[in-house]
Parts: C-alpha cells; structure tokens; sequence
C-alpha cells in the first residue's frame, strides 16, 4: 500500500444515525425537520431494513375498539399489561412514557400517510394480541411495518436526508470520552469513509442471527451493540432474547401472531388444543414467551410431529377473513411451506426472534458515553424487560426514535464539528485491519464457523436454559472466536466483497453472543424468555435487576443496576 | 442439479457463466442455492439478500429469465417445467447463454439496470425514477386531531398498490424500460396512482399531472409484464390505464364545446 496515497473520503454531518429502519428513519425526519444536518448509514437500501417484515401492528390504547362489556382501554391497561409482560423487569417509568405517547404515535404516522386497516366506521382498526387484555393493536393488514417503514421513506426522501446507503459502519471513534464519528466500509466499492459528527445514533436493530433459527431478516447480526460495546458502552439484559412461538418449519419465516389474534389456535400431532394447560386463561393468546415453552414442551413430551413441530389452524376463521386480514400470511405459507391456511394446518416451531437487551441507554436514548445514542431494538432502555408484547417493537422504534432524536437537538454542542484526527486515524487503523484479514491465506472457513457459533447458541441458549450446558457454550464461544481469528477469505477484492461483510459481522456476532451467554449464566433465575431447568422460579429478592455488561481491557465484564418499578408492584404471572 | 449463474466484475470483457452442483431438496430456493454456491464453492459470489421471505424486496434477480424474487422462488418449480408463460415481447439481446432446463437454473442480474458485479445491479436509476413522481402523502390540509376516517373499501382499494416492495422486478421485465430510459416504469407510476387515490388527499388532478408527459403515463403499451412478474400482484397496467383514462376525460372536459381551457 506504498506510492501514493489519496486522502481517504471524509464526511461532515452533525449527527449520523446508523441504520435506515424505523427507528433510524423516524430520528433522522425529526432532525431534518428541526433543521440538524444528519445523515443514515445503512448495509442495506433502507427499504431493505429488518422492519419490513414487521407484521402484525402497533399497540396504542387509541380505545377504536371496546373491550368485553364495554370497558375502555387507556395508558395505564397498556403499561399494566406491558409490565406485566415484562415479568416485572421493565422500567415503569419508560414504559410508561411509551404507552403514553401511543396513541399520538399511530395518528402521526396516519397523518404521514400511513394506510391502516379500517373499522367500518372509518377510525383505524385494532385487535386483540397477546398478554393484552384489550383489542389494542392497531395494524394494516399483516403488512404494518411494510406500510409505516415506506412512509417514514417516503417522507425522509422529501426531506432529502443523505443516505449512504450500502456502507458497512466498522468503528465507532471516540476522543476525550466523547463519541464523535465512525468509520465505514463502502460495500459497493471497498473503500473504507470516515465520518465526523456531534452525536451518533445507534439504530440498526437486533442480534437474532448469532441463532440458526431465527425470524429475523440475515442482516440482523448485532452490529450496532458490537460497535457500542467496542467503544466503551454498557449492553443491558442480552440473555433475554424472545423465540417466537409460531415461525414456519424449516424457513423460520414468521407467522404473525395476529394469526392468533384472529382465532388461530395450536394443535399437536394428536389434534389436541393444548393451550389451556399452559395458560387456561388466555389460551393461544397468552404471552410468546408462554407459549413458545408450551410448544417445545408439546414436542418433548413425543406430542409434537416428526421434525419438531406442532400446527397452527386458522380454516376456521374462513376464507374471506384470511384473505382480508392476512394476507402476507397466506402468501409466506404457500411460497414457503406449499400450505395453503384456508385449506390446510401451518406448521410451525418457535424460533428466535427478538432481543429484548441491547445497549444500555436511558428514555431519552443517551448511552454512558458522550454523544453516542441508540435506540430501537438494538437499544434497552428497558421497555420490555424480560419478554416483549407483541405489537410493542414497532412502537417502541417510532416512540423512541423521535424521542432520542429530540433529546439529540437538545443536547447538541454548539461548537463545530469536533477535530477530524480522530477520524482519519481509525480509518487509517481500519485499512489496516481490512488489508490484514484479506492476506491472510489458508485457515479456518468462515462460513464453517458462522454456522458452528449459531448452532451453539441454539443448542446451549435456546429456550429451556441450564448451567452446565450454558457454561459448555461459552466455552464453545471461545473457542470459535479463536478459531475465527485464522479464517481466511478467498475474495481479494475490495469491491463488492460480501464474504468481507459477513467476517467482519462475524467479529460482531461473536461480542453479542459472548455478552448474551455470560449475562444467562450469572442469571439463575427462570424469568420472561430466560426459562432455566436448574433455576425454574422467579427470584426476585436476587435478580430484580438489570445484567449490564461492558468491554473491561478486552474481557465482557459483567454488573448490575437497579430496576425502576412504579405503579405496578411485581406479582406471580398468570395467564 | 446445477445453478448457472452470470458471473461479471469490473474489468472483464464479457461476463462468463459458472456451473454450481446443487443438491436439491423439497422446497429448496435460488436464494438458499445462491447461499450454498457463497458458501460451498466460491465467496466471491455477489448477490443481495435481505429478509428471506419475499418482503423486502433485495434479491429480485433473472430466473430462467423472469425477473422474479430468488427467495421465493423454488428450484424444482422450475426444473418440473417453468410453469410460467413467456412474458410478452421481451426481448434480451445481450442475454443469449443456453441452459439445460431439465437440469439447471439460470440466473443473471435484471434486465434494464447496469451490472455492479454478478447479479448485483445498479438501482439508482429505478429509484430516481421513483423520486420523480414526488411520491409524500399531501394532504393539503393542516392533520386533525384524530384519523383522517377512511372507509374498509378504500384501504382494499389502496392495499393493490401500498403492498409494491419496490424490488424492481416489473422496471426489468418492461419492454418499454428496455428501450426508453427516461419511461418512468410501472413500479413508480403504481406508486403515484397511490397517491392519486389516497382519499385523504385532496390534489384533485394535480397528482396524475406529474406523469402526463410521453415518458409517464404515456409511454406504456400495455405488455402487462409488469404484473405478470409482479411477486405482490400489484397491478400497475390498471393504475396506468386508469389515469389515462381520467387524464382523457379530463382533457375533454376543457377542450370539449364552450370549454375555455382552464
């Protein structure tokens, strides 16, 4: 790399936000709008983002819907119910702030342009989902996160917000504690940009793919939390990692829990509605984290069909419904699976889906370093504590996204744009390391270890847990990541080097997944998603609290802190 | 059975084809082959991916040559006998390689769009062209308090288009895309037929006017391709026979007896 040396591209924007979906693209018009120069950096076109494949809706207690004998529905049910949910680790006061802002939330994007499902008198249609003990959600179709992330696209396009669109973030840059740009791979052409900033916004959703099986779209490889622990900040409850009940055998593509919400119900191999003796209350539209363990337990107990999974009915609610009110659903299981519901059973099996724990951040998104923000999935604040509600996560993106954005303009120094060194350097640093890794020669096969560190969190961190497993997949973890240090990837291009991409997430997948692991192994407690044989009950004298983990000299150190309770007092969860 | 794929990077005279031995298996797609070719064979391969489940719209790609979702598109459908008809005049010159339809898969990037690498294709161009047609709700009005109130039938109605994934198959199955660059294409004027019958907006015919132009609405000739390959059958033939159709009417009513233009 002697001779001569170009400068490397350089940007200036007061504020970057990483990552084009909901959250990122909500942030990014709010700060347009006040004016803020601000730019998205996203590996996909946003379009492209995990939110897409949003499906089922956004709780708000707009109360478009009466409940059974007439009741009304108001903030205070959806955090009751939210909380609840949580198993009682959620931050009231967040949750509180959320489902306050709810209802204002689903008519802003209404009046953006958003097409919701209608009721026949016109307000925007809600139904029932699970853990809600009213018909609260509101949807479009099973399309919602298709239709709102056009939306905030279409709107942010109005704005003209630069998007760097295709542009792999590689390092967050901090100078005297305060985070003030990154670096990123151009992915199209292998140049490695540097950018300078007051602020950044973390936005690039969860880690579900360091698991096999999972709903999530294959970019989700927790990059953002990588990136956050890497530059000094705390993540927050990563053992808390939700597995949807009802994803399609083989494919995992996910089957909206509205599937339930309109009548759909379980069955196993021996016809049986097994449900109600899990939760004899709300049946099929108990919480996932309920019903993901009634399922495996179903196929354990040899009740399950050969291949691991149980089927999902919906011919009973008839053509016509699934043709209005799930449509995408229909579609995924006659493309995926060769099924058609109004005809035939889906089958389905839990898998991963959603990550609960993220970067420690507080409401108005700020993390423990200056200047760095997230929120989003990739941020815990925590408004879902130990199990998330269905319908809460597109909430939670467009709620917090505005409200970190806002809490960004606030807080943002007047002085310019900080000193450029920072920058140049770590992107000097990054040319380096990518010049590295392309060298090296022979060793490991990277796609051989992606593969062997999902198995791992499948097989040790699914969703029955126990400790000397657990400890077996640490292990496993580390011996992996070493092995990864000697992959070597054929591709020598720079340009459009996608094997490039999937190492360098691999590095991430590696921090998350190491982070999540030690997080579950010091949690002996069964609460929400994180279900241990050897721990099976709550225990809230010893862990009513949040597991906070942070990169001390190279090791994931792991901590605690407090859990802010309020209105609800912490009570046995039934169903 | 073999995956056959257009292979090219910048620098190469012409592009090649690579042979990719695939085991098949129930239900098996491009996508999953394509990842197998990455991983198994060759890291070099370059395709996009995304969501894997025919939502986002990232891995729209040549199949047997239909513009069509490697996602949701199964290997043994198409070695079973590609049960699709072939699309209406089109015609690709550039694209002339063979395969063995009993026992391979074609796949090259879209038509219409330059060639990145392999089946990677260059967007830009379909997402100016989406620009373009100024595609925001405006409702002219300051927003209510509420909902803007809309009937079920109108979201039905609306729900033909909204559901577009804007994954470029119909800009690269369209003859006239083919041979007009500057045609605005079915996926953006279904966009802005959208937008037109939004009944909470109030543009009148200010929103069709965007596109009244020889390179909007007028450049279609019906080949219904764009349908044909949409994987949300959107139907964006109707959106543009429809404006036409009130752009007409339109134009009658102002020129038409005692008419003074205005």
């Amino acid at each position: 790399m002697d001779g001569k040396r170009d400068l490397p591209p350089l940007h200036h924007h007061d504020v970057i936000i990483i990552g084009g979906g909901l959250t990122g693209l909500r942030a990014a018009l709010q700060l347009s709008r006040a004016g803020r120069s601000c730019a998205v950096l996203s590996k996909v076109h946003p379009l492209r983002s995990h939110s897409v494949a949003a499906q089922g809706g956004m709780n708000a207690a707009l109360g478009n819907v009466p409940g059974t004998e007439g009741s009304a529905d108001s903030w205070e049910r959806h955090a009751y119910d939210t909380i609840k949910g949580s198993d009682y680790l959620a931050d009231q006061n967040a949750v509180v702030r959320m489902c306050k802002e709810a209802p204002a939330t689903v008519i802003e994007l209404e009046h953006m342009g958003t097409v919701w499902s209608r009721l026949d008198d016109g307000k925007i249609a809600q139904r029932p989902f699970g853990g809600a003990g009213f018909p609260r959600t509101c949807y479009a179709a099973d399309r919602t996160g298709h239709n709102i992330l056009h939306t905030l696209y279409e709107q942010v396009t109005a704005e003209k917000v630069p998007v760097y669109e295709e542009f792999f973030v590689t390092s967050l840059v901090t100078a005297d504690g305060r985070c003030t740009g990154c670096t990123a791979l151009e992915i199209m052409t292998g140049t490695i940009h540097g950018f300078c900033a007051k602020a950044i916004l973390i936005a690039t959703g969860g880690f579900g793919r360091i698991f096999s099986r999972s709903t999530n779209a294959i970019i989700n490889t927790g990059d953002g939390q990588a990136l956050a622990l890497q530059a000094g900040a705390s993540l927050k409850d990563m053992e808390f990692v939700q597995f949807h009940p009802t994803s399609l055998l083989g494919s995992n593509i996910l089957i909206s829990e509205a599937a339930r919400g309109e009548g759909g119900v379980l069955v196993n191999k021996n016809g049986e509605r097994f449900m109600r003796r899990y939760a004899p209350r709300s049946a099929d539209l108990a919480p996932r984290d309920v019903v993901a363990r009634a399922i495996e337990q179903e196929i354990a107990a040899g009740r399950g069909f050969d291949g691991g999974y149980v089927h999902l009915d919906l011919r009973h609610i008839g053509e016509e419904r699934i043709r209005e009110r799930l449509p995408g659903i229909r579609l995924i299981a006659m493309d995926f699976a060769g099924v058609d519901p109004v005809t035939e059973p889906i089958p389905v099996q839990p898998a991963q889906h959603y990550s609960m724990g993220g970067i420690d951040v507080g409401i108005e998104g700020q993390s423990g370093i200056q200047g760095l923000y997230a929120a989003g999935e990739c941020a815990c604040i925590s408004v879902h504590g130990a199990n998330r509600l269905g319908g809460n996560s597109l909430l939670e993106t467009v709620v917090f996204g505005r409200l970190a954005a806002a809490s960004i303009i606030l807080n943002l120094p007047t002085e310019p744009v900080p000193a450029d060194g920072p920058v140049l350097s770590a992107v000097t640093e990054m040319e380096a390391k990518v010049n590295g890794i392309l060298e090296r020669r022979g060793g490991e096969q990277l796609f051989t270890v992606i593969d062997s560190l999902k198995e791992t969190m499948d097989t040790k961190f699914g969703i029955f847990r126990e400790g000397d497993s657990m400890d077996k997949g640490l292990a496993e973890i580390s011996a992996l990541r070493e092995r990864a240090g000697n992959i070597s990837i054929s591709d020598k291009d720079r340009a459009v080097n996608q094997a490039l991409v999937r190492f360098l997430e691999l590095e991430y997948m590696f921090l998350v997944a190491e982070a999540a692991a030690l997080g579950a192994i010091q949690r002996k407690e069964s609460r929400g998603s994180h279900t241990r044989t050897d721990y099976p009950a709550r225990d809230d004298d010893h862990f009513m609290y949040h597991t906070i983990t942070r990169n001390l000299d190279g090791k994931i150190a792991v901590s605690s802190s407090p859990v802010t309770l309020g209105m609800f007092t912490p009570e046995e969860r039934v169903y | 059975m073999r995956l056959k794929v257009f292979r090219f990077r910048p620098g190469m005279e012409k592009p090649r084809y690579d042979l990719f031995a695939i085991e098949p298996a129930p239900g098996k797609t491009v996508l999953t082959a394509l990842f197998e070719a990455q991983s198994r064979y060759d890291d070099s391969l370059a395709f996009r991916y995304s969501c894997r489940g025919a939502v986002c719209g990232t891995c729209a790609m040549l199949i047997n040559r239909v513009p069509r979702l490697a996602c949701r598109t199964r290997l043994a459908t198409l070695l079973a006998g590609d049960s699709d008809s072939p699309l209406p005049h089109y015609v690709l010159p550039h694209l002339t390689e063979p395969w063995d339809k009993q026992e391979e898969v074609l796949v090259e990037p879209l038509p219409n769009l330059p060639v990145i690498k392999d089946l990677i294709v260059n967007m830009d161009e379909f997402f100016s062209r989406y620009r373009e047609v100024n595609p925001v709700f405006s409702p002219g009005e300051p927003d209510p308090e509420r909902e803007r109130l809309m009937t079920p039938e109108a979201v039905r109605e609306l729900e033909r288009y909204t559901t577009c994934i804007l994954c470029a198959a119909c800009f690269a199955a369209c003859p006239v895309n083919g041979k007009n660059p500057r045609y605005t294409g079915p996926a953006a004027l279904a966009k802005l037929y959208r937008f037109h019958i939004d009944p909470r907006e109030r543009q009148g015919p200010a929103r069709l006017r965007t596109a009244d132009t020889p390179d909007g609405w007028w450049a279609c000739e019906f080949h219904t391709n764009c349908r044909r390959v949409c994987p949300k059958e959107v139907p964006p033939d109707k959106a543009i026979g429809h404006a036409r159709q009130e752009l007409k009417e339109m134009k009658k009513k102002e020129t038409g007896p005692g008419g003074d233009g205005a």
